[in-house]
Parts: C-alpha cells; structure tokens; sequence
C-alpha cells in the first residue's frame, strides 16, 4: 500500500481477504475449498470443491499444512504462478485440439509425503475409476505431475482429435482412448510445468506421459510417500466445456526443491519490489 | 485530447498478483489505487468510485472477471476496462474483448506491458 494513496471508502487488505480467502490459507485452516469459478463463464462450478463429482475436496485431514516451511507470501506466488502456468497450459491445448478449458483458482498445500495418498484418495473420493496420466519432472524444481480425469474421460476425449471413424480405424478402441488421454495430459502437463519452470527461472526435462493408476491409493510413487518429506501439492481443478469432462492436474515437488523454490520466488518478487 | 488517468481499480483474488501489478505501473504519475479482491467487490467499489480506469482478473471466486465486466459496462458504457489476466486462451480473449474490455494484459505484468497499456488508455480518447 505504499504508493498508493487509499481512500477512505477503499477495502482495506483485511476486508479484501475476508471475503477471499486464498485456498491455501483455508486448507490450512482445514476449510473446504472454495468455488472454482461462475457458471456464467462456462468455469466449473462445484461450489463445495467436489471436483468433477469425484469426490469432496479439502477435508480437515488432507487440507492440513505443513507450518513453517513456506511463508503466506511465498504460497500466495507460487498459488499465483500457478494460475498463470495453468492459463499457458490451456492455451497451448486449445492450440491442438478444438476446446476451451474452463480454469477455476488453484491452491498449494505443504503435506507430509505420508499423507498424499490419502489426499488424492479425499480429493477424488472413496471408490471411484479414474484415469491418471504422469509425467515426473526434472530440474531445479523436481517432482511429478498427475492429471487426473474421471474413467471414461478418453472416450469423450477422444472426438476432439478428429473424425471418431478414422481414429478408431484398425486400432483398439481403449488404445485410441489411452492415446487421447496421454496427449491431452502430455500437453497440458508439459506447458504447465515448463511456463512454472520459466517462471521460476529454472528449465526441465520430463519423463515420456503415463497412465499410472485407475485408483487413487496406486498413483504417487512410493519414493514421493517418504513420512518425513514434505511436499508441495500444487492443485488447479478444470473443465473442457464442449466434453462436460472436468478433472483436476496437481504438482507435487519433493522437499529437495523446496531451498530452491524459495529463493527463486524471491529472486521473482524481486522484479516488482521498489 | 489525451485522457488523464488518476484514479485506478485493482480487481484480483490474488493479493500478490495485485501487489505485482501495482508495482508495475510508474512510480511518478501519482496514482491513487483502490483494490477488490473479487467481481462483486470490484462492481461494488467501481459504482461508488467511478474511477478512470479497472484492472480486472477472470478467474476470480463469488463473481468472476467476465461476469464482472458484463455488470460494469452495463453500469457505465464508457468505463475502461484492462483485462489482466492468466487464461490466453483465444476464446476467453474473444469474449472479453465482445464484452467491451478495453485491451488484454496477459500475466504476469511488467512495467513495459503496463506502460504501453497504459498509454494506449491515455491516446483513445
């Protein structure tokens, strides 16, 4: 507020915040998250963060942080990034195929490795078949990427690459689906991590995609489930309105990013500090 | 006659995507900024405000940006809008841009994109 000359009648920070919570800052307070966005832009609409009605998100048990390890500055830039790396990996998509990806606000949590089984099993919800496409990542800034759609999302998906006659020509149906599957998320993982390694001034390699799990307790990888690592959960729901698909892609970066990252968000906010 | 910019409404979820944008804008105009921290918020301050000009983020809870310039435009055809934001898509684009968005300033800012931003509002009228 330093250079700014507030009114009177202006909204103070406190007021501004109150009635927008950032999600991190409520996750950590064990609140459900909020909304993902208006319907009246087409962006999902899940008022609860039951995403893709997979489930209740935000629990009091999987919205616990991790205290201390990052400031509310750093989590609110790296939330910020997020977005923006997010808002590149649509475009980039809406490039390839004919779809416009309805984007809602993200949220990062700290969470004990430990934990994030049991987080992607709340986020999705007891029981239920999805499809979950991974892609690890290397650099600096080093972890995995999980899009996660609903079963059945391939199939839906699938339309959006061409004529559905002649992509099924010959081929497997559930290979034609998988390969939808794996170049959706292959694209949207790959833009979205590179424009957050760009940001953070850091370049990557990844892994070839995968479909890793049709079930929330098989996807991360063990060596990301270290009880003593923390991770960052870096969380963004979405929705492709022409399919009705809706999913969700998180980021989880193992603790020996976490030095790294602080620093360079500092070296970030540096730019627009004076 | 250039159109004189003094007043500005910051609306973002975001408090350090606000904080970003206002360092971005130049230090020797003497701006005077007013912050919202979504839609509803930023229509509210807008009408009781009516400042020169609103920065304005889509994806934002309670009501988002589109919604939100939708609403201000009805309320006052001539106020200028600068979408800032991180979904470039072309469609979103397109659609701010039929709702009567003034420009588009993808995330995340920097001083040059805001200046030229900024002049093109100060050149329109």
């Amino acid at each position: 507020m330093s250079e700014a000359r507030m009114s009177a009648t202006t909204l103070t920070e406190a007021e501004i915040g109150r009635a927008n919570l950032s999600e991190a800052t409520m996750s950590e307070a064990g609140i459900s998250q909020p909304g993902m966005g208006e319907a009246s832009s087409g962006q999902p609409s899940a008022a609860s963060g039951d995403v893709a009605g997979m489930g209740v998100a935000g629990s009091e048990e999987a919205g616990r942080g991790e205290a201390g390890v990052m400031t509310d500055e750093e989590r609110d830039t790296l939330q910020e990034m997020m977005n923006i790396a997010f808002g590149r990996a649509a475009a980039s998509l809406a490039e390839v195929i004919s779809i416009f990806v309805c984007l809602s606000v993200p949220c990062v949590q700290l969470l004990r490795g430990e934990k994030l089984t049991a987080y992607l099993e709340q986020v999705v919800g007891p029981g239920r078949e999805i499809s979950i496409v991974e892609e690890s990542f290397w650099g600096e800034l080093q972890g995995s990427a999980f899009l996660v759609f609903p079963s059945g999302a391939g199939d839906q998906l699938v339309p959006l690459f061409g004529d559905e006659e002649t992509l099924y020509e010959g081929e497997a149906r559930e290979d034609v689906e998988r390969d939808a599957l794996l170049t959706t998320g292959s694209i949207l993982i790959g833009a979205c991590v590179g424009k957050l390694a760009e940001l953070l001034g850091d370049r990557v390699s990844y892994s070839p995609a995968k479909l890793v799990a049709k079930r929330p307790g098989e996807a991360i990888p063990a060596l990301l489930c270290d009880p003593e690592a923390i991770a960052i959960v870096l969380k963004t729901d979405f929705a492709f309105r022409e399919e009705s698909v809706e999913g969700f892609l998180f980021l989880i970066t193992s603790e020996q990013s976490i030095d790294w990252l602080k620093q360079a968000l500092a070296d970030f906010l540096a730019q627009y500090e004076g | 006659m250039a159109k004189t910019l003094q007043s500005v409404l910051i609306v973002d979820d975001s408090p350090i995507s606000r904080k970003m944008l206002k360092s971005c804008f130049p230090k020797d105009r003497g701006y005077e900024f007013h912050e919202a921290g979504d839609g509803q918020q930023g229509l509210d301050l807008y009408k009781e405000l009516r400042p020169d000009l609103v920065t304005l983020d889509l994806t934002m809870p309670v009501m988002d940006g589109v919604t939100a310039l939708s609403e201000i435009r009805a309320f006052d055809p001539d106020a200028t809008i600068i979408v800032c934001t991180a979904d470039v898509q072309e469609k979103s684009l397109l659609e701010v841009t039929q709702r009567g968005a003034f420009l588009i300033l993808p995330k995340p800012p920097s001083k040059v994109s805001v200046l030229e931003a900024l002049t093109k509002v100060e050149e329109s009228a």
